[in-house]
């Protein structure tokens, strides 16, 4: 796993801009029924350390869609705000 | 000599894994449910180089947790009923995600052979995949495939038997961090006296995983494992800083990740390609709601007036019968019951199946499959979030328009238990052909347009109230969107047209016997003479607070078998179908109201004892009918003070 240990600042998903890239550092989705989520999420390939670009948001606070591991996933916002990226500079 | 195999589908959703099951075994196949689930089961037998082959087509699933039924019932079937083969359907688009899934089949020590399907559209992506390479990688055969146009099949399916014939040949396994591997090795140990349906090394990946599932069944077998487990996970978790399930899905979709960048050479092409287009255009804010406005307003008039067409012709045609009927029953009691009873019956169900059943799965399918569906549910998200549901619940809601039955059965995309009663719930509402038939023939006839249109808009309002409502009422957290949206593509239309035909057959099996013992009990019902007191006795409701004729009371029980023949029968019983002469135009809008909420009709009550049993579905039923005649009697007290 490569990880940049260099402690940039960790923006949670849906502050990243249309064509913009981070990398996963951590979700955060609860216990119970959230951890369900956050194994479903990293089933998808959202695994810590894996780089992310989002490709648009849906209008009034929808879902957004991103590209990871080659595929294309969208992300109900609620769900989006609890996964936590290292902004990448372009 | 005769040889029986036994051979599985495996692989994520949508890899045009039902497509090569469709083309492996034709018209010999049987879909039912798994036993006691509500998981789609799809079995089907081909004979091949002097074998018979039973192929079961297993839930296109994304990983072998726990984390829905799919999973859980492929990860069983595996493991108990031991196919000869498992056939790993691989989209050669996504390469890494879908090998992600192939690693744990692998853990699962299952002797398997690879599809590599859809290569063609990879290489529309600019990526090209080297065969033999990832052959190697992953120690297992590969035959890349293009399953819409058969290519490749045969050769598939060739391998697969070779690779059965020469016997049990072990496959490369995931090798794990040292750390990890080290704690699988400890567990293995510990269980090399237990007789467990996992192999030990996937017993020990996933008690570090900690899966609630396997947990379950070694603490019958030998408890004193667990704790070690727990305790083992937990060191992991401390050296790496994440719990032991993260680092271990890392781990593995690191090793799928390695293995694809080997096998595959990016090469992306300079100009986007149309299904890039076309994924551009229709989830735009703007042009994507454009046209899904413009696919449902196409989707809905084309199938009203194709349905309105054929179920005419198609009455006109049944009814030609009758007089046949009358004259080998006769016009008494038994000929009575014989055609008003069982072929009204009969032809109320064929007039629903054939025009609007049928054209409304098809264009379903063709939509779910070329992925247009999975756009529908990005976009209507948020919208679907307000009654605390995700945008996937927007497909039922929209086909419950078309007819509930289908709806309900289709609440079965949701994940959880509690999503799939909430969006049936909420679809039982939704009006569907046979209210529309209501709607437009009673209001929209004789009030003009604009009244129904304030119906289906206050119908609106009451699904959204109603559903805000349950959401907060039925425990349980409400889930969010995770969903990939693939790559448009032509979908196949053998598959589509066999989806169909399952669905319509579903639909037959349960919904005509209730439609027809429902139509005959009624005629029982009318021609001993019941109706007229039961009238009687409904009349402090639909006299007295509904302001409705006391005959209404008889149509909206005939309702409950078909919407419309409230309609047709309160035609029949006033003696005239110019309603404007026998009702006011407040009873008019109560009545319609009345019909449009009061009860899902008795199909519909069918699918949801089904997939929900009785104590939910009588709940559903009271409720609502509560509901209508309460929203119906303030309704026509608020509307006598104004009109």
């Amino acid at each position: 796993m490569e990880r940049k240990n260099t402690k940039k600042s960790e923006v949670a998903l849906t502050a990243l801009k249309k064509g913009e890239n981070g990398t996963v550092s951590s979700i955060k989705t609860g216990h119970g029924q959230g951890s369900i989520f956050e194994k479903r999420l990293m089933d998808m390939g959202l695994t810590p350390g894996i780089q992310v670009s989002v490709v648009k948001s849906a209008p009034f606070h929808g879902p957004i869609e991103i590209r990871v591991r080659g595929s294309r996933l969208a992300l109900g916002r609620g769900m989006a705000e609890r996964i936590f990226v290292e902004k990448e500079k372009k | 000599m005769k040889k029986k195999l036994l051979i599985a589908l495996a692989g994520n959703a949508n890899v045009g894994k039902s497509v090569i099951f469709n083309y492996l075994t034709g018209l010999h196949q049987h879909i039912g449910n798994w036993p006691g689930k509500t998981v789609e089961r799809a079995e089907g037998t081909l004979q091949f180089k002097g074998y018979t082959i039973d192929i079961i087509d297993l839930p296109g699933i994304y990983s072998l947790s726990t984390y829905s039924l799919e999973e859980l019932v492929s990860r069983k079937y595996i493991a108990v009923e031991r196919p000869d083969m498992v056939i790993n359907v691989v989209d050669a688009s996504v390469l890494e995600r879908n090998l992600f899934f192939t690693l744990q089949l692998m853990e699962l020590e299952t002797p398997m052979v690879i599809a590599l399907n859809q290569i063609d559209m990879a290489k529309g992506k600019g990526i090209q995949i080297d065969i033999d390479s990832l052959e190697q990688l992953l120690g297992v055969p590969v035959i890349p495939t293009v399953a819409i146009k058969g290519v490749g099949i045969d050769k598939l399916l060739e391998k697969a038997i070779e690779t059965i014939e020469k016997g049990p040949a072990k496959h490369g396994q995931v090798m794990y961090g040292e750390e990890v591997e080290e704690k699988i090795g400890v567990l293995v140990e510990k269980m090399k006296n237990v007789q467990f349906m996992y192999p030990p090394r996937y017993a020990a990946i996933k008690l570090l995983e900690g899966d609630e599932d396997i947990e379950r069944e070694i603490e019958r077998l030998s408890p004193e494992i667990i704790p070690l487990a727990k305790k083992l996970a937990g060191e992991i978790a401390k050296l790496h800083g994440h719990g032991c399930s993260t680092v271990i899905t890392s781990e593995r979709y690191e090793a799928a990740g390695c293995i694809a960048r080997g096998a595959q050479k990016l090469v992306p092409p300079i100009k986007p390609t149309l299904a890039e287009k076309l994924h551009n255009f229709t989830t735009h804010k703007i042009t994507g709601y454009l046209m899904l406005a413009f696919s449902l307003l196409l989707i809905f008039s084309s199938i009203f007036a194709f349905g309105d067409f054929t179920s005419g012709l198609l009455s006109t045609l049944l009814y030609g019968l009758e007089p046949f009927f009358a004259s080998v029953f006769g016009t008494g009691i038994v000929g009575t019951l014989v055609w008003g009873g069982v072929m009204e019956g009969i032809i109320a169900g064929v007039t629903i199946v054939l025009p609007y059943i049928i054209p409304f799965y098809i264009i379903l399918y063709f939509l779910e499959n070329s992925g247009y569906l999975s756009r529908i549910a990005f976009l209507m998200d948020n919208v679907m979030h307000k009654i605390g549901l995700h945008g996937k619940a927007f497909i039922p809601m929209m086909l419950g328009f078309g007819c509930n039955v289908p709806a309900c059965l289709g609440c079965r995309i949701m994940e959880t238990q509690r999503e799939r009663l909430l969006a049936a719930f909420v679809t039982t509402l939704v009006p569907c052909a046979a209210t529309t038939v209501i709607i437009l023939g009673l209001v929209g006839k004789f009030l003009g347009i604009q009244w129904a249109l304030a119906l289906y808009l206050f119908n609106l309002l009451i699904i959204f109230a109603i559903g805000r409502l349950a959401f907060r009422v039925v425990p349980g957290e409400s889930t969010a969107l995770i969903m990939e949206m693939h790559d448009y593509r032509w979908p196949h239309m053998k598959t589509i047209l066999k989806q169909t035909w399952f669905r319509v057959a579903e639909f037959i099996k349960i919904a005509f016997p209730l439609i027809i013992v429902g139509s005959f009990v009624l005629k029982l019902a009318e021609v001993s003479g019941v109706l007229d007191p039961l009238a009687g006795v409904l009349s402090p409701v639909t006299v007295v607070w509904l302001g409705l004729p006391a005959i209404t009371g008889i149509t909206l029980i005939f309702g409950v078998l078909r919407k419309e023949l409230s309609l047709v029968m309160l035609g029949a019983l006033l003696g005239t179908t110019n309603f404007a002469l026998v009702l006011t135009p407040v009873q008019m809008i109560v009545f319609t109201l009345v019909a449009m909420l009061y009860i899902p009709c008795i199909a519909t009550i069918g699918v949801l004892i089904k997939d929900f049993g009785w104590k939910k579905s009588l709940f559903i039923t009271v409720f609502e009918i509560t509901f209508a005649v309460l929203v119906g009697g303030i309704v026509f007290r608020l509307l006598t003070l104004f009109m």
